[in-house]
């Protein structure tokens, strides 16, 4: 049915416009000055070459701009969509707009430095009946599939069995807060328009996302201009430094949800765990230090699946970031303080004669120090 | 001293052997740095990487954690009143100098551990010899193989810790929103009785 569509129905219609020689020539005019009076002020790039030979401009770059002022997409894109976002925090909303509600099919790569660059599909569509549904699949290798029916994420893993969890949206490489509901984070993240550039092969929009307290990685984000879609992100640290990088290779958007998720049964789809939080015992510490717009979302008392060591945990958010901080018998654990790299989180665990204090989370070190030594007794106000 | 750089050209060519140059890079620190540095030329030229150019990464991290900006934290003036920590070292004397070396060959097999791979339960695994067909003597194979266990198991035990720790943020992370959401669900129909 739905395979039939892309086969028969007309194109995208950004494919249709392409081919079509007239309508093409008057877009690509229209938006040389347009173009070019913005990307005046950006480095050289392979756009400007055309400015001097606007009949030569054949490109599809020109084309994609031409489509801000476009009204013929409106029935692919909700309106929200179609307007021309000022600010930041517009742009941040309209990619928020875009990857709930467009039907999508995106291929991305993560790459981190000294790592094998890590291959993800992403398809995401609004069903007839209204249900969202997204799948994230990682290409190489044994693979891990993750679907998402509504509010149930599925969960397919080699070497284990399948199952699924309650949430309403797939936990991959992208922060699933910065998608659907940036504005969570404005307590903590401030968010920059920095300019435009030219992305996967498309015109996008820059923007930097910067914790306001500068105690947290900076994020850079590239979004597609027609679509609003996330084309890139970065993750810098403190100096600068790009620790992540996510970079969208292809994209595709359709009118309707991609064929693949008619294929999938849902009923053969494991029932959702229920997962509870146990009853909280309060625990006798507390951190006295977090950066700005971080909270407590969590805390208790339980045995590492590991090992078997009893830890007492509190987990802290701003939600961009999650941040665990362990307190356990210094008999019991590592042995000796300890700072360490991991992927993106730091790890910092301090300990003393009898009790060991760790940190982890995408921090920099200085903040997860700043984290730990701040733990104090509660309800003592010794000093 | 141009002499003595041929005359050190010519000993790494193996055209000499005098006594003379040996002494002369023992003595001179000059000398030395540039037997190091022709050493690595040579390999670098040859396409060896066999000599690695000497770094410290030991300096050059801790000259990284030190040029990090300071966060302002408040005063650690519970810290110290904890009655399960006796005699607290104050943190902030340490911090800066954090056992980076060793951390540094840790986060080097954990980089193996990717997220999209399950967790290794058994981290020996990577110390399997495979068994060899003749050839050896019973008794080196087993002075090499001792050794180095009992060395490593420590280490091991230590890296089995951290990568729980490790394990159980990223499972915390995962579960974060299914919790949460498990929590409204639950509400919800406690509410109000709404059947899907």
């Amino acid at each position: 049915m739905t395979k039939a569509f892309f086969n028969n129905v007309p194109a995208p219609s950004e494919l249709v416009r392409l081919f079509s020689p007239r309508n093409f020539c008057i877009y690509s005019l229209a938006s040389v000055g347009l173009a070019f009076s913005v990307h005046a002020q950006q480095p050289p790039s392979p756009q400007i070459k055309s400015q001097s030979q606007p009949d030569a401009i054949v490109s599809e770059q020109n084309s994609m701009l031409a489509d801000d002022d476009n009204n013929a997409l409106a029935d692919v894109y909700p309106y929200a969509l179609t307007e021309k976002p000022q600010s930041a925090t517009d742009w941040m909303l309209k990619m928020s707009a875009a990857v709930r509600t467009l039907n999508f099919e995106v291929s991305f790569v993560v790459s981190r430095l000294n790592q094998e660059t890590v291959p993800f599909l992403w398809r995401h569509g609004v069903l007839n009946d209204g249900t969202s549904v997204e799948q994230l699949n990682l290409q190489n290798g044994p693979g891990r599939e993750l679907i998402r029916f509504g509010d149930v994420v599925s969960i397919f893993e080699p070497d284990a069995p399948p199952y699924s969890l309650q949430s309403k949206y797939i936990n991959g490489p992208i922060p699933s807060e910065l998608l659907y509901d940036p504005m969570s984070l404005v307590k903590g993240y401030d968010f920059v328009s920095v300019g435009r550039a030219r992305v996967a092969g498309r015109p996008a929009q820059q923007l930097r996302v910067v914790s306001r307290d500068n105690t947290r990685f900076s994020y850079q984000l590239w979004l597609d201009q027609q679509s609003g879609m996330l084309l890139k992100m970065n993750t810098l640290d403190l100096q600068g430094n790009v620790l992540e990088q996510i970079q969208v290779s292809s994209f595709e958007i359709h009118q309707q949800a991609p064929e693949y998720f008619a294929k999938v049964n849902r009923d053969s789809l494991p029932a959702a765990l229920a997962l509870h939080s146990a009853a909280n015992r309060a625990q006798n510490w507390e951190v006295d230090y977090l950066p700005s717009g971080m909270v407590e979302v969590k805390q208790d008392i339980r045995r590492l699946a590991v090992t078997g060591q009893v830890v007492e945990y509190k987990l802290f958010s701003d939600g961009l970031v999650d941040v665990s901080v362990y307190v356990q018998p210094a008999a019991d654990a590592i042995g000796s303080d300890l700072v360490l790299r991991h992927e993106l989180s730091t790890f910092l665990s301090l300990t003393d004669g009898k009790a060991q204090v760790t940190v982890i989370g995408e921090i920099p070190l200085q903040t997860a120090n700043a984290i730990a030594t701040s733990l104090k007794l509660k309800d003592d106000n010794g000093d | 001293m141009t002499q003595q750089q041929e005359k050190l050209s010519a000993f790494m060519d193996g055209e000499t052997d005098s006594a003379e140059i040996m002494e002369a890079i023992l003595n001179d620190e000059e000398l030395k740095a540039k037997w190091q540095r022709y050493h690595v030329i040579r390999s670098g030229l040859r396409k060896e990487a066999t000599v690695a150019p000497e770094m410290d990464i030991t300096a050059a991290v801790a000259a990284a954690l030190d040029s990090e900006p300071t966060v302002m934290a408040p005063k650690r003036s519970g810290w110290k009143s904890l009655p399960l920590i006796g005699n607290v070292v104050p943190f902030a004397k340490q911090s800066g100098q954090f056992a980076v070396a060793a951390s540094v060959a840790v986060a080097v097999i954990l980089g193996v551990q990717q997220m999209n791979q399950p967790e290794p339960t058994e981290p020996f695994s990577t110390f399997e010899t495979p068994g060899r067909i003749g050839g050896l003597s019973p008794v080196s194979l087993e002075q090499t193989r001792t050794l180095p266990r009992n060395d490593m198991s420590v280490v091991l035990e230590k890296k089995r810790k951290i990568n729980a720790i490790i394990a159980d943020h990223e499972q915390q992370i995962q579960l974060k929103q299914a919790e949460d959401q498990s929590n409204e669900v639950d509400q919800e129909a406690r509410s109000n009785v709404n059947p899907d």
